[in-house]
């Protein structure tokens, strides 16, 4: 079913009685760059549901990061709203956003951003010690197929490895939603695509809400929930019946 | 196109200024330090030059017991005499209605009119003698401002024996005590012993010299200046008859030697303090500069691809490293002239010159530049090496992740394992970054060594001030008497009101010698079982005097080459004049001076005498009104040539001395703290800039700005730490060093540590290392981290 309205509230009868975790309302964005004014976003309106896997495809340029941002409470929106669990993120403060990253939110990153000077453990180690009921690094290492390279540094691993440690590092603080930038933007097409099987069994076995932007439209096929984005604004909002499995994927 | 690279240069400045700011900081500290040294240096040597050639300073004294004037102008027949003056010098007492207690004189006879002459004075207040009248008296004017004696005024002497009345024409200061030490003294106590100057002839009259003089005073040429030995040897044999007492050359004379001294210490200090400031300052610049060249390696890869050759290039870095440099050292040379100010005032206070200007200099200035541009390059070329490495294909590729790999730390495993995620990392990145972990480690030693140094230097000096008033002589009041006295003498003595317990002390003047080496000092008897003069061995516990032959002091008995069992030849200035050889039976540890010690009761059968003293120590009671008592009693007591009030001079140096003290461990810590604070500073900030990403991804990840800092504040405490712990043993060596300079026959410094010293120094590298955080953990509070994320490296 393809709806060109840019709100998703209407999306399906089923959903409406459900609560999104997270509600985006009129949410516009501009940047200050020297002496012009970009605007970043101009009106997003969107609801992400516990559980499910949302992609959001787009050029560079078009918004993505940007609201990846907003709703990791990495930034802040200009207008609008954004609620994680009817709370709203625009009222946190400082001190209570770092509190909502470290607790609700795992980031995934297109280059890892894994700390060079830690093994491949203690960068999963660096979050599980943040928050009060993290999950076993030892496990969440095996999950991702790493178990016997835990004592090795970014440095002596492969970039699919790398991803891997940082998904890692992403879910073994236990939380609510998962956000990833461009997960296999730097991988190769075999590791791309085991990097995204990870994600979509991290859905399916741990109920994860995760969410990935990324500017490769056919990805958007393991998605629940497809948005597309141009200059700032929702142009497409699709939803698939039935997800393909990563391995169907070609590109 | 090489307008444009300075554009970027300047743009690059900009961007690092805290880093530039607290690199040239130290640079500055350095340049200060060296100019104002310097200045100081050139100033008091300049002062002392004017003053010396002003006042036709002597370069020898010859005392003598009594000599004709005509024998003792027979001195300048002598090669190499330039200029001989015959003058009359006695010690006296001041009766001054001002002061409750005897106050001590030197008196010294000058030409009637005013004429050239060698030792000359400078009239400050007043004039010079008039034809008026016989008794007319010009004072020092340190004594005279102390104690309010004007020109105009009438003043009492105690001129051998008889009381006189001289009139005060004016004030006056002389080269001779630019230092205003008494003879015999340690330290300058102008509140208790003045120089008073009285026509040549009423000297005569008074002290029965008609015609005669018991000093000669003169000028040699250069190379006979050099060299005075030959001439004292002449001289003495040409003044033997009339008794020769003391041949003293210039470089001996108290108040010369003291500024001598000084002098050559601020030397050391020039050299020994900007070498530690511009060392750290090269070594921090050199870990910028690595950075910088670093962080630019697209640039400098896309330059060499434009065309640009290594020496462009290279040159564009360097400027960098110049323009800090220039920066420190004008700043540096600023700040220096405004310290050297400082410090000469201060020298003022202690040296008395007719003026004692800040002069500005413009050949130091420059030195001090260049010597912070040479130290700008040095720390900039090891950091920029990397520009000539580098080839543009492999400086455009982003740069390969940094290498990874255990630490040799995490073979000890079990410990290893107890470590947090956090200490790890720590720790990685101390052990990974050897060059900037081993300049962060030897900032913080120089640091903490030039302040524990410092405080040390202190506690020595406060000790050596103890021990010489409160362990080895530990009298109120010492007596000297005119002449040598008898046995009745210590009875009249004791009897003094306020007296608890009097002591007899006989003062030998004598020439001491082993073989060729010999030595004019003063051997002091001492009652057997005294208790006011307590010599002591190397651990300060007391050694007893012997009841025969002499306990020598370890640096007379060094010098001497003698050991306890040999004989050594002992010759009285005064008197019979007796040779004797005589046992050393005992060696003692002191830090002032060289000198003797030996029972009283065997000094003087080696004198001749069954039992003689020349005065007294006396323990007094502390009750004020006994202590006036006492100072009435000694006004009216006849042939006592001076009164030495110990009690006076320890509360004098103890407020002075503090004084100056407080200044100097200020001094001292803001000079540390330069260090500490600008190494730590630059070190934490090339760590953020190179580990941006890093912590933009800890803070995504829910890291708060103080748990980020936490890392940074850990790994520059580390470091600090360990460099402060191997700052204290070479503070120790430092002070070994200084101690060394200062180590001549008159002084010897003690070197003490306190743990007081060290726990100070320690707590104080604490205090710099955690202010030093705080303006790194601002920078990571206010660091646009969203950005850092975005940023590829």
């Amino acid at each position: 079913m393809i709806m060109s309205d840019n709100s998703a509230s209407s999306l399906d009868a089923s959903d409406v009685a459900a609560r999104p975790l997270v509600k985006m309302v009129d949410v516009t964005k501009t940047f200050q760059m020297g002496e012009v004014e970009v605007r970043a976003l101009a009106g997003v309106s969107l609801d992400i549901f516990a559980g499910e896997m949302v992609v959001m495809v787009g050029p560079s340029g078009s918004g993505k990061t940007t609201i990846l941002n907003i709703v990791g409470g990495l930034d802040s929106a200009s207008s609008g709203d954004v609620y994680y669990r009817d709370i709203d993120l625009a009222g946190m403060s400082d001190r209570e956003l770092t509190r909502y990253r470290r607790n609700e939110v795992g980031f995934v990153f297109q280059f890892y951003n894994l700390v060079p000077n830690l093994t491949a453990l203690e960068n999963v180690l660096v979050a599980t010690e943040l928050v009060r009921e993290p999950m076993d690094a030892h496990e969440v290492l095996d999950l991702v197929g790493l178990a016997d390279r835990a004592d090795h540094f970014p440095a002596q691993l492969s970039g699919g490895e790398q991803q891997r440690v940082a998904i890692a590092r992403a879910i073994a603080k236990n939380p609510e939603l998962v956000l990833c930038d461009e997960p296999t933007g730097a991988l190769d097409y075999r590791t791309g695509k085991s990097v995204l099987g990870l994600l979509v069994r991290l859905k399916r076995e741990l109920g994860k809400t995760i969410v990935v932007i990324t500017h490769n439209a056919e990805i958007g096929h393991i998605a629940d929930r497809v948005v597309r984005l141009s200059s700032g604004a929702i142009v497409e909002l699709v939803a698939n019946e039935r997800p393909l499995p990563p391995e169907d994927l070609v590109w | 196109m090489v307008a444009v690279l300075d554009r970027k240069l300047f743009r690059d400045l900009r961007h690092t200024v805290f880093l530039v700011a607290a690199i040239t900081l130290i640079i500055a500290t350095g340049v200060a330090c060296f100019v104002a040294m310097r200045s100081s240096y050139n100033n008091l040597v300049t002062a002392r030059d004017s003053y010396y050639s002003e006042c036709r300073m002597a370069d020898f004294w010859i005392e003598l017991k009594k000599a004709p004037v005509g024998e003792v102008a027979r001195l300048g027949d002598l090669p190499g005499v330039t200029e001989v003056r015959p003058r009359i010098q006695f010690f006296a007492t001041v009766d001054l209605p001002t002061s409750e207690s005897l106050l001590n004189a030197l008196v010294l006879s000058m030409p009637d009119e005013r004429l050239e002459t060698i030792n000359d004075i400078v009239v400050r207040q007043g004039s010079y003698f008039t034809p008026t009248r016989a008794a007319e008296v010009i004072v020092n004017e340190d004594f005279a401002v102390r104690h309010g004696i004007k020109p105009g005024q009438w003043i009492h002497l105690l001129l051998n024996n008889r009381r006189q009345e001289l009139f005060v024409v004016g004030t006056a200061i002389s080269s001779e005590f630019v230092y205003m030490i008494g003879p015999g003294a340690i330290l300058p106590d102008p509140e208790h012993f003045g120089v008073f100057y009285v026509k040549h002839t009423f000297a005569e009259e008074v002290f029965d010299f008609d015609g005669a003089a018991n000093q000669a005073v003169g000028r040699l040429s250069p190379t006979v200046r050099a060299r005075p030995q030959e001439f004292f040897r002449q001289a003495e044999l040409l003044l033997a008859p009339y008794g020769v007492f003391a041949k003293i050359a210039r470089k001996d004379q108290p108040s010369n030697f003291f500024l001598s001294s000084e002098i050559d210490g601020l030397r050391t200090f020039a050299a020994i303090m900007p070498t530690i400031f511009l060392g750290v300052a090269a070594l921090v610049l050199n870990v910028l500069m690595s950075r910088l060249t670093e962080q630019q390696r697209t640039v400098i890869g896309t330059l060499k691809a434009l065309g640009y050759g290594h020496g462009a290039v290279l040159a564009h870095f360097l400027k960098f490293g110049l323009l800090v440099g220039l920066l420190g050292g004008v700043v540096g040379c600023g700040l220096g002239y405004l310290l050297a100010e400082g410090m000469t005032a201060l020298y003022g206070q202690f040296y008395r010159f007719p003026a004692l200007p800040n002069r500005s200099y413009p050949d130091i200035y420059a030195a001090g530049i260049a010597i912070s541009l040479v130290c700008a390059v040095a720390g900039s070329v090891h950091g920029v090496r990397l520009v000539l490495r580098l080839q543009p294909a492999e400086a455009m590729r982003p740069k390969p992740p940094p290498s990874g790999g255990a630490v040799w730390l995490e073979r000890c495993g079990v410990l290893w394992q107890r470590l947090n995620f956090g200490w790890r990392l720590v720790l990685r990145a101390i052990i990974r970054q050897r060059l900037r972990t081993s300049v962060g480690v030897i900032a913080a030693a120089l640091g903490a060594a030039l302040l524990s140094a410092g405080l040390m230097m202190v506690d020595s000096s406060l000790f050596m001030v103890e021990y010489e008033f409160k362990q080895l002589s530990r009298s109120d009041v010492d007596l000297t008497f005119e002449s040598e006295r008898g046995r009745d003498a210590l009875l009249e003595v004791e009897r003094l009101p306020g007296v608890d317990l009097a002591e007899p002390t006989l003062n030998v003047a004598c020439t001491m010698s082993n073989g060729p080496l010999s030595r004019d000092v003063g051997i002091m008897g001492v009652a057997a079982n005294a208790r006011l003069t307590l010599p002591r061995d190397a651990q300060h516990r007391p050694v007893a005097v012997p009841e025969n032959g002499l306990m020598l002091t370890r640096a007379l008995a060094d010098r001497l080459r003698l050991r306890v069992g040999d004989t050594v030849t002992v010759q009285p200035i005064k008197g019979l004049q007796r040779e004797h050889t005589v046992p050393v039976t005992a060696i003692s540890d002191g830090y002032i001076g060289m000198a003797a010690y030996a029972d009283i009761e065997y000094l003087s059968r080696l004198v001749g005498e069954e039992y003689a003293l020349t005065g007294a120590q006396l323990a007094l009671d502390r009750n004020a009104e006994a202590r006036r008592r006492l100072d009435r009693a000694l006004k009216e007591m006849p042939a006592i040539q001076a009164v030495n009030d110990r009690a006076a001079l320890l509360q004098n140096l103890r407020e002075t001395f503090l004084q100056n003290l407080w200044i100097f461990q200020v001094e001292l810590i803001v000079f540390a703290g330069v260090i500490f604070f600008g190494s730590i500073v630059n070190a934490s900030l090339v760590s953020l800039s190179e580990r941006g990403r890093e912590v933009a991804t800890l803070r995504a990840i829910g890291y708060g700005p103080w748990e980020i800092g936490s890392l940074f504040f850990k790994e520059s405490a580390v470091v600090s730490a360990l460099g402060t712990l191997l700052g204290l043993p070479l503070g120790y060596v430092l002070m070994l060093l200084l101690a060394r300079t200062y180590d001549t026959e008159m002084f010897r410094m003690p070197v003490v540590v306190h743990p007081a010293a060290l726990l100070q120094t320690v707590v104080t590298a604490g205090v710099f290392i955690v202010a030093a955080h705080l303006f790194v953990q601002r920078k990571i509070m206010r660091l646009d981290w969203l950005e850092a994320l975005k940023a590829q490296e």
